[in-house]
């Protein structure tokens, strides 16, 4: 067995319906299980770009990569490891900050972990994130003490270096 | 352009696809097609099957036949459900087909309508392709690209969902064969620096092992096969669905590979020093335990399907190519050579075979008859020229071992699914698409009997099948691994089965029974001398068992013969 890893697979599909199915299908059958992903649409209109975040070995992702291929409405695949690619992730935290003092505390960390304050009420701050899984990992985990209300992100979204 | 309905449009496109039979079964969904196909009926052949089942495994034998995709032709719902089976069968043996399903008006799909089933998301992943249809305009289009796509590459099932509304509506019809799609252009040339070291590996081999797969039959490289066998002095073996594609006596030919395979093939492939694999994908039936399988070789692996190469065996040398372009490359590129003392190593094994398993198997002296016996006399008597078309089972892997098929496309089974059932109806695709041959169901008691209706589409259409029931009263292939691996605790495995000869004339499909060895000679005259569909029920051993055998887990070299 070689070394687990984290892949990113990116997917060049015609946008037609029922591919994310047809994608979805694919590593349900080879049982692995998809980390993030994220859809859009390319810059000619019919088609669209799946970024993929997996948990494997290499084999296996070569595997499944060789068998997208399959899936009539697919025109390319890539799989890279995060050496081959600039990437990012966006992230929103709405964090409970219900005196100044924990405020104040937000506000130290969000300017320490290069975050953004992007909507602010009574009794909480939204801060907005975008970069690597781990640091927006990290910074989640700097703000949980305050009480975390809410918590989304976005999946992957990557380039090749 | 023609204006016309998209019913007449649906005719027009299986017309301009060079369709000349359908499999179908009717029902609401799908009335305005068949309304259209009732003006169609002298350029189009429909044959009415009893369950939409059947639709899918005729069309699968006439595909086999043909190389041509088969179409089926079915209502929603339900009818689309029963097609299931088949159509993953097609999937796993890469069989082309097209299957058209009705469905509900595109206004009601997602509400639950009466008969909606969502057969697209169900056959995702068993076609090669699907598409639901909600327009007339559509129609040309997609049957083009559904055809492209079913008989190209490494063929496969495609499902067209065609909602009522879309059959309704007029259209303008004008239609153009092979779309380009960009997603979808199977390579088909080989790449010539892997030929080159290909032909180096063989050049410079002294074990060389050909395996041949259902992709040589596929690729009609049964001739190429043959001329690099004969220039290299190449011993070969099949898989079970590569059966046919040499013949069975050629002295090159040393049987079947895998579970039931021969003993030779199964031990030798792990001492080859160079396997050539063709149109084959070491599918665990005929790989054994992975992990102890032809170590010691060089691997050549040539297939169409790029997902194949290094899925179950690493190669060495992976070749994406048609395996009729790819062999007819090497062949060109390999020195005359001979490996006799290697090829002599099989029939040595050939031999011991023979004495510990197949002379008392195909000549016992006493005792039941046993079904070795009367598949080699059917073998004899057809000069092995018929098709054999078997089910699932003990039966199954005795016809694949002694029918000796002299004649390319000559053994059809459901190798990859392993679908009980699938024989009857298949034979029917089969002799439909090819009249001028002999086409024998050869179908175990159990198998018959899930299939069994389709005597009655034999019967209507007068399609001069002939079945033979190799009727051992026990589903024998479970009972053979109850006995060997499970203490002989046979649960649920004895038939009592109905009176097959009744119930085939029942159907008014002749028939007879053979239950002594003196009968079976001229019964199975009398079944071959028919002009008409006719059955013949011969009662065999009860609890005979197939061997060689290479337990599950067990590495090809473990073979047993007993
Ligand atoms: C649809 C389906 N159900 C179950 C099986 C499992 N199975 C494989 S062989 C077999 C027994 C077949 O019995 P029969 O047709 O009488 O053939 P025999 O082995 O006795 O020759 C069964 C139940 C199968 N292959 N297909
Ligand atoms: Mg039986």
């Amino acid at each position: 067995m070689d070394e687990i890893k984290l892949y990113t697979i990116i997917i060049f599909t015609e946008n037609k319906p029922g591919v994310l199915y047809r994608i979805a299908d694919m590593f349900l059958k080879r049982k692995i299980n998809i980390e993030s992903l994220t859809v859009s649409e390319i810059e000619s209109q019919e088609m669209s770009r799946f970024t993929i975040r997996v948990k494997g070995d290499h084999l296996a992702v070569e595997k499944i990569t060789k068998q997208l291929y399959k899936i009539i409405e697919v025109v390319k695949v890539l799989e890279k490891t995060d050496e081959a690619l600039v990437f990012k992730e966006l992230a929103l935290i709405k964090v409970a900050t219900s005196n100044a003092e924990k405020m104040r505390g937000v506000e130290d960390i969000v300017r320490m972990a290069k975050a953004e304050i992007v909507a602010v009420g009574s009794t909480y701050l939204v801060i907005e994130k975008a970069g690597s899984e781990e640091d927006i990992d990290s910074l989640y985990a700097l703000l949980k003490p305050f009480g975390i209300k809410e918590y989304v992100r976005s999946g992957r979204i990557a380039i090749l270096k | 352009m023609k204006k016309m309905t998209g019913s007449q449009a649906v005719m027009e496109s299986l017309l301009q696809e060079g369709v000349d039979t359908i499999f179908g079964y009717p029902g609401g969904a799908i009335m305005p097609v068949y309304n259209a196909l009732y003006d169609y009926r002298d350029k189009i052949r429909h044959i009415l099957v009893r369950h939409e089942q059947g639709a899918g495994h005729a069309a699968e034998g006439y595909a086999r036949m043909t190389g041509k995709p088969g179409v089926a032709l079915v209502t929603s719902g339900p009818g689309a459900t029963n097609l299931v089976t088949a159509i993953a069968d097609a999937m796993l043996d890469s069989v082309p087909m097209v299957c058209i399903t009705g469905q509900v008006l595109a206004s009601l799909l997602g509400s639950d309508a009466f008969q909606e089933a969502d057969v697209v998301g169900i056959t995702t992943p068993i076609t090669k392709w699907n598409y639901q249809i909600t327009k007339a305009s559509e129609i040309p289009e997609v049957f083009a690209k559904a055809f492209h796509i079913a008989g190209t590459g490494r063929p496969g099932p495609v499902l067209l969902d065609i909602t009522k509304n879309a059959q309704i509506e007029m259209m303008e019809f004008s239609y153009k064969k092979a779309p380009q799609i960009v997603g979808y252009q199977p390579n088909t040339a080989p790449n010539d620096r892997q030929i080159a070291i290909a032909a180096q590996l063989l050049n410079n081999a002294e074990r060389p092992f050909m395996l041949i797969g259902h992709g040589v039959l596929i690729a009609k490289a049964e001739k190429a096969v043959k001329e690099i066998a004969e220039k290299a002095g190449i011993p070969v073996g099949s898989t079970l669905l590569g059966l046919s594609a040499l013949p069975a006596d050629h002295p090159l030919f040393v049987g079947m590979l895998g579970m039931h395979g021969n003993y030779g093939p199964n031990v030798l492939t792990n001492q080859a020093d160079v396997i050539l694999a063709v149109g084959m994908r070491f599918d665990d039936r005929v790989t054994g335990r992975l992990s102890d399988y032809a170590k010691q070789a060089k691997i050549i692996h040539i297939d169409i399907d790029p997902a194949e190469l290094n899925k179950n065996v690493l190669s060495d040398v992976p070749i994406v190519a048609d395996a009729k372009e790819a062999l007819t490359a090497l062949v060109a590129k390999i020195k005359k050579n001979a490996h006799k003392k290697w090829v002599e190593q099989f029939r040595a094994f050939d031999k011991e075979e023979f004495e510990k398993v197949i002379r008392h198997e195909t000549h016992p002296e006493e005792g039941e008859i046993t079904m070795a016996e009367a598949v080699a006399m059917l073998s004899k008597k057809t000069k092995g020229e018929a098709v054999v078309v078997s089910d699932v089972g003990q039966h199954q892997m005795i016809a694949a071992r002694y029918y000796k098929p002299e004649k390319t496309d000559s053994y059809i089974t459901s190798g990859g699914l392993g679908t009980m059932g699938f024989a009857l109806p298949a034979a029917i695709g089969a002799k439909v698409a090819a009249p001028e041959r002999e086409v024998i169901a050869i179908i175990g008691d159990g198998s018959f009997q899930m299939n069994i209706q389709e005597l009655a589409t034999l019967a209507q259409d007068d399609i001069a099948v002939k079945i033979i029931i190799l009727n051992n009263n026990y589903l024998g292939m479970v009972r053979q691994w109850q006995q060997l691996f499970f203490d002989k605790r046979y649960s649920f495995v004895d038939l009592k089965n109905p009176d097959f000869v009744a119930v085939s004339r029942g159907f008014y499909v002749d028939a007879e029974k053979a239950n002594k060895r003196e009968q079976l000679s001229k019964a199975l005259d009398r079944l071959l001398a028919s002009t008409k569909p006719a059955l013949l029920e011969i009662v065999v051993k009860k609890e005979g068992n197939i061997f060689p055998m290479v337990p599950t887990g067990a590495s090809v070299e473990e073979v047993r013969l007993e």
